[in-house]
């Protein structure tokens, strides 16, 4: 508390200052986006925010007049940018070790579009081909363009992405079946990818399938052990929509 | 420091006038620490899904015109130095140029509206509009199509950043048009001008926030 009555010894920012603060406020923005114009990559978005940070330090010290203000205040306003950048640091370290995190769908998608392809467990030429395509968006990152789990992201994962052009190690098997219980429920590090439509995920499993060096067979008992319905019916766990997708994969990060 | 002209009759509650200012004070940096954690989430945001849809954001700022930004940038600016002349000239207890300065503050600040009028109303007609509004056929030039499909997130968040920060604007242009009305009636003095001060912090908080809103929205490379 207070004890100088009625005393008032407030710092005033002389007009002298406030004048010159204002005038490197408006240099430094002719800076900011003349600076733009030019590339250097990544070191772009630093300079920016370097340049913004410079500004709105001369705005807090000079015109908020925190740089003349008692230690509580300058306490106070520091402290909220500390758990700003808390806030920052622990969100993207959080995603960082997530393994995949990138969203294919978009957010604001129609939903519940129809599926291409009638009863996709049985494969067609067509489905196939389909399945090669969707895989080509989704999986070679990590798996490789030939499936052979050297995609460049690949290498930051250990163990590394599964091989599929070779037989042995699949942790769940290699029936189509099993592989579309990975597809659906991710392992390690691989990501769910349960909410990419029912056709596509089975295009993808017929796909892998024809990667490696043997078929196998699938009866009705497997198709009911991943929750299809071999009659055709499509179970109403199997069908999510992709804001729901997106939304899952990063509440959970799988 | 001149000394009081006229004296301050300072809440009950108060040791003195002196301890009412400081009180009020720290009041202010508090509830600007609130606004920093509250703007602080949606740049969260902004950060996490420009990680994601890098590209998206890419195409999408193509849409934005920086010369409104940066033009928007100076005049906040402006006002920020107009608004601390204003506190400036409160705390001398120089009535009419108190109030000139903040009339100049109200103009600027209504200029920042009008442009930010111009660059919202475009984007409307062309389809440019939050999460699921948005629909964009064709747009904008050659080169500048939106291939991406998460084109809308950025959008999404420039409206939300925008209009809660176009929102700050137009909540200041009332507390200042408030001050006005009281630094005209000659309520302020050498002894007393907390609100005029108070209403400068608010003001220059409203300032930095779109000093950052300006690179990270309009000069995206």
């Amino acid at each position: 508390m207070s004890n100088h009555e009625g005393s008032h010894h407030h710092f005033i920012l002389p007009v002298k200052t406030g004048t010159f603060i204002w005038i490197t406020l408006m240099v430094l923005t002719v800076i900011t986006v003349w600076i733009a114009q030019f590339n250097f990559g990544a070191l772009n978005f630093a300079i920016a925010m370097l340049v913004a940070t410079i500004k709105a330090s001369l705005v807090a010290m000079f015109f908020m007049g925190l740089k003349y203000d008692k230690l509580e205040n300058r306490v106070i306003f520091i402290a909220s940018l500390i758990f700003f950048a808390i806030f920052m640091v622990l969100t993207f370290s959080d995603l960082a070790f997530r393994g995949a995190f990138r969203v294919q769908q978009p957010f604001f998608a129609e939903s519940g579009s129809q599926p291409k392809f009638a009863n996709p467990w049985k494969v067609t030429p067509e489905l196939l081909a389909h399945g090669k395509a969707v895989f080509e968006t989704n999986c070679v990152t990590c798996h490789g363009a030939q499936g052979k789990g050297d995609g460049p992201a690949g290498s930051a994962f250990n163990p590394r992405p599964r091989n599929f052009t070779e037989e042995p190690g699949w942790k769940n098997g290699r029936k189509p079946t099993q592989i579309f219980a990975t597809l659906k429920n991710g392992l390690g590090s691989m990501p769910s990818f349960a909410s990419l439509p029912l056709d596509d995920r089975w295009g993808v499993v017929h796909y892998v399938a024809s990667l490696g060096p043997n078929t196998t067979v699938v009866t009705d008992a497997d198709l009911k052990s991943v929750g299809v319905d071999p009659s055709g019916a499509v179970s109403a766990a199997a069908k999510t929509l992709p804001i729901d997708f997106a939304i899952e994969r990063m509440a959970t990060g799988n | 420091m001149a000394h009081p002209t006229t004296e301050h009759h300072y809440a009950h509650h108060f040791e003195s006038a002196e301890h009412e200012f400081e009180s009020c004070k720290q009041g202010m940096w508090l509830f600007l620490m609130q606004e920093v954690l509250f703007f602080s989430a949606l740049f969260v945001a902004y950060a996490v899904f420009r990680m994601f849809f890098p590209e998206a954001y890419h195409q999408a700022h193509h849409a934005l015109d920086w010369r409104m930004g940066g033009l928007n940038t100076l005049i906040l600016i402006c006002s920020s130095f107009t608004m601390a002349l204003a506190v400036n000239a409160a705390q001398r207890g120089l009535r009419e140029r108190t109030v000139w300065q903040l009339a100049f503050t109200l103009i600027l600040a209504t200029g920042f509206l009008v442009v930010k009028y111009f660059e919202y109303s475009h984007k409307f007609h062309v389809g440019i509009l939050p999460a699921k509004y948005f629909h964009v056929a064709e747009l904008i030039g050659p080169g500048k199509e939106f291939t991406d499909p998460n084109v809308p997130i950025f959008f999404s968040l420039y409206f939300t950043l925008t209009g809660l920060h176009g929102l700050h604007v137009l909540i200041g242009m009332g507390v200042i048009f408030w001050i006005l009305l009281r630094a005209a009636r000659g309520e302020f003095s050498p002894g007393y001008y907390t609100p005029v001060e108070m209403v400068g912090l608010y003001w220059h908080f409203v300032d930095l926030v779109w000093i950052y809103l300006f690179p990270l929205l309009y000069l995206i490379s």
